[in-house]
């Protein structure tokens, strides 16, 4: 099974491909092509053609689901710029493994009175992997970048299952 | 010239399908309002008796008949509806009307010599509604939208769906019953901001996060439990009072159950105002039942309920990426937020009292009918944006679940995978697909399977099939799918696990009675020896590619010859089932013993990323 990849988001919110995105601008804009494309506002006018409709309608619903997140809105970047790039990186660096599954261990064992200071650490660690991702891209450097979201993946994961836990 | 000639607008009303109560409503000039029959009475009991008089009665007359004819006085379908004979078994045990294992293992509720399905008997509930609806407003009424939790999976939105068509109503839209609320809660424009609706029912139990904002209402995050609900307390009471007859209850007859049950809702309604009650329940030869019951001791038993629910709560805001305290305003819906308890943990969790000016009984109905008229075109500024409430994917080699679509995620939504086949000459491929949250296929939901047929003779891999999966603005999937490299567009055969088959469907709106029983039976051996067989050459791929010394294999080998030799033999549907299952788990067993669940699930993200 392969994935075959949605319509580019960027283009079908009209924005530049860019990482950083104005999120007011982002969340009006998705209201007013909602309004504009929504099945049940095209309801009384439908002559027929109900698939595309729908499919618009979930193409929008879509990218808009990739762009208001940052990680899902760096991947799609990414996967724009150097098509490929994601899978071609997907081999981890084992050092990094170990330090995931440390993490793994950490978010397992936590309790109420470690779980704020880990929180924190997660938190943190995540900036950095965003930061590195933005000053990738910016030199050009897609490779490194696309390692980084990797990488990044393990840090939302002991956070989302810390979070989980509470 | 005259003047062009103008449809007359489209009469649409909002149905509130309830495990206890239906109702319908219709918003003209921006004012929704209840539709009322004759005395004035809203609310329909969801109530259907057969009475041995050959009469069909529904509503309050039928609830009148309960003691009268136990065990052909049927409520609370909508706890069967889009579901199997084996999830409802234990519930079912409970209703004093008898439900027996139908065709593909489905409920169906027994009548004398007649059985009939809860889609049926959700369209007797339907129809009644409709009938009122049509008396009040003095015109027929032809479309609806229908409410169901938001909890609700495909297969049981589908089998409303059905029961809509089966009492002549449009569906135009299936619902979500909190969002309605919301609807109902925000619709005078003065309620921006983020609000948790929580909705318990007599049988359902559903809490949504909404955004409204400038008329559009997004939801965030839902979640729920279709198996929870004010029945639910009215069951622990009923073992009060069970406990409190001669021999303890024990044998309980329909009449017994019924007047049991009539007993403890009573007792239940009125601890909500009344720190104690008592009950003397004359069951006249089959005893009487004397007891007193203080609110403290009501509240204890369903204590553990109540925090089942806040869980929930807990989960949705978590889903919305929000914190309790980012939460402006509760909305109550369902009579079973007019327990005490209910109100006062909410109140503790949030941290201020939930609002309470929309009627907890009519606030869904009201949001459908203002959605009715939206669909109907007559109302262009409102905009309703929900989620799918629980993940879609596909099984794959090993019996783990592929997620395709994320709950939580707005709809309508797609996403579109290729597939190749594993045979040269191949032209069917068959994807089965499931609902849920669990990593593995027997943790989930099958709502079906899909045959894509068609599909050009190739080389093994050649072929490239395109399938998209899409929810609709109801949460229902719809596939289709074309092979990539012809354009060819495949056929695709769905054979839905639960509910009704499309043909069942047509069957039974052209009311034919002849039922083709020996048909099914032979498709159903047919699929199953298909199925079976494609499980043994799975199996055997997975384990020349797992390279697993062999006795951590030898569990699989030994299903599979077991599985192999029942293929050779006459079709037992039975035997084969049991044998699809047993190589099922003998599968998902190695794939635990060698690798940890930690890198299991890490193989799949890095997959699915």
């Amino acid at each position: 099974m392969i994935h075959v990849p949605a319509p580019d988001p960027f283009t079908v919110f009209g924005l530049p491909r860019s990482l950083d995105v104005d999120e007011r601008t982002l969340e009006a804009r998705y209201l007013r092509l909602s309004r504009e494309c929504h099945p049940d506002l095209h309801r009384a006018s439908d002559t027929g053609d109900c698939i595309a409709v729908l499919q618009r309608s979930a193409e929008i619903n879509d990218a808009w689901q990739v762009l208001r997140d940052p990680w899902r809105r760096a991947r799609a970047l990414l996967e724009l710029l150097s098509p490929g790039v994601l899978d071609r990186t997907k081999k981890l660096d084992p050092a990094f493994l170990d330090e995931a599954l440390e993490l793994a261990e950490q978010v397992a064992t936590a309790g109420a009175a470690s779980a704020p200071a880990l929180r924190a650490r997660l938190q943190a660690a995540l900036a950095d992997d965003f930061a590195a991702v933005r000053a990738d891209l910016q030199r050009g450097d897609h490779e490194a970048a696309a390692r980084r979201l990797h990488a990044s993946h393990y840090h939302r994961k002991a956070l989302a299952d810390l979070e989980a836990k509470s | 010239m005259s003047a062009p000639p103008t449809a007359p607008p489209r009469l649409v009303v909002g149905i509130d399908l309830g495990t206890t109560n239906s109702l319908a409503a219709i918003r003209a000039g921006k004012v929704a309002r209840v539709l009322r029959d004759r005395d004035g009475e809203a609310l329909v009991p969801s109530v259907v008796c057969f009475h041995p008089d050959g009469r069909t009665l529904v509503g309050r007359e039928a609830k009148r008949l309960r003691l009268t004819c136990p065990d052909r006085t049927v409520f609370s379908v909508k706890r069967l509806i889009g579901r199997s004979a084996a999830e409802v078994g234990a519930e079912a045990a409970r209703l004093p009307y008898p439900v027996v294992a139908g065709e593909r293992g489905l409920p169906r509720i027994r009548i004398g010599d007649a059985t009939l399905s809860p889609e049926a008997i959700s369209a007797r509930i339907l129809q009644q509604v409709k009938a009122n609806a049509e008396l009040a407003l003095g015109q027929p009424v032809a479309a609806a939208v229908i409410t169901v939790p938001a909890w609700f999976d495909d297969a049981q939105r589908q089998a409303t769906k059905d029961a809509a068509a089966l009492a002549g109503l449009d569906c135009l839209r299936i619902l979500n019953e909190p969002t309605a609320a919301a609807l109902a809660y925000g619709i005078d424009g003065s309620k921006d901001g983020t609000v948790l609706v929580y909705d318990l029912g007599g049988g359902t139990f559903d809490v949504s996060i909404l955004r409204i904002d400038d008329g559009v209402f997004r939801v965030l995050a839902t979640a729920g439990d279709t198996h929870l609900g004010g029945d639910d307390f009215d069951l622990l009471l009923a073992d009060r009072i069970l406990a409190a007859l001669p021999g303890g209850g024990k044998a309980v007859d329909p009449f017994v159950l019924q007047a049991v049950r009539s007993a403890a809702e009573g007792l239940k309604i009125r601890l909500s105002d009344a720190v104690e009650a008592e009950l003397t329940l004359d069951l006249g030869p089959r005893g009487t039942a004397s007891l007193r019951v203080t609110r403290a001791e009501f509240e204890a038993a369903i204590a553990p309920l109540v925090q089942r629910t806040l869980d929930c709560v807990q989960r949705a805001v978590r889903d919305a990426g929000l914190r309790l305290d980012q939460i402006d305003e509760t909305v109550l819906v369902g009579g079973s937020t007019r327990v005490p308890l209910v109100r006062e943990r909410l109140r503790a969790l949030l941290g201020r009292p939930p609002h309470t000016e929309v009627d907890p009984d009519l606030a869904v109905a009201l949001g459908a009918a203002i959605q009715a008229d939206v669909l109907a075109g007559n109302d262009r500024s409102l905009l309703l944006l929900d989620v799918i409430p629980l993940s879609l994917g596909i099984e794959t080699l090993g019996g783990a679940v592929q997620k395709l679509i994320l709950r939580n995620s707005t709809i309508p939504t797609s996403v579109t995978e290729e597939f190749s086949t594993g045979v040269d000459d191949q032209t069917a491929v068959e994807l089965s697909i499931y609902q849920g949250e669990r990593e593995l296929a027997r943790d989930c939901r099958l709502l079906g399977t899909f045959r894509l047929r068609g599909i050009p003779p190739l080389p093994a891999g050649l072929p490239r099939i395109a399938v998209t999966f899409l929810v609709d603005a109801d949460g229902v999937l719809r596939v289709h799918a074309r092979e990539q490299r012809t354009g060819v567009e495949a056929g695709i055969q769905v054979v839905p696990t639960y509910g009704l088959s499309r043909e069942e469907v047509r069957a039974m709106m052209l009311d034919s009675i002849e039922h083709a029983q020996a048909d099914y039976a032979a498709r159903e051996a047919i699929e199953l020896r298909n199925k079976a067989e494609a499980m043994v050459r799975g199996a055997q791929r997975a384990l020349a590619l797992a390279e697993l010394p062999p006795d951590q294999t030898y569990a699989v080998h030994k299903a599979v010859k077991a599985l192999e030799r029942l293929l050779a033999g006459p079709t037992d549907a039975a035997a084969l089932r049991a044998g699809c299952d047993a190589v099922t788990q003998a599968t998902a067993t190695i794939a635990d013993d060698v690798i940890s669940a930690a890198v299991t699930r890490a193989l799949r993200e890095e997959e699915g990323r």
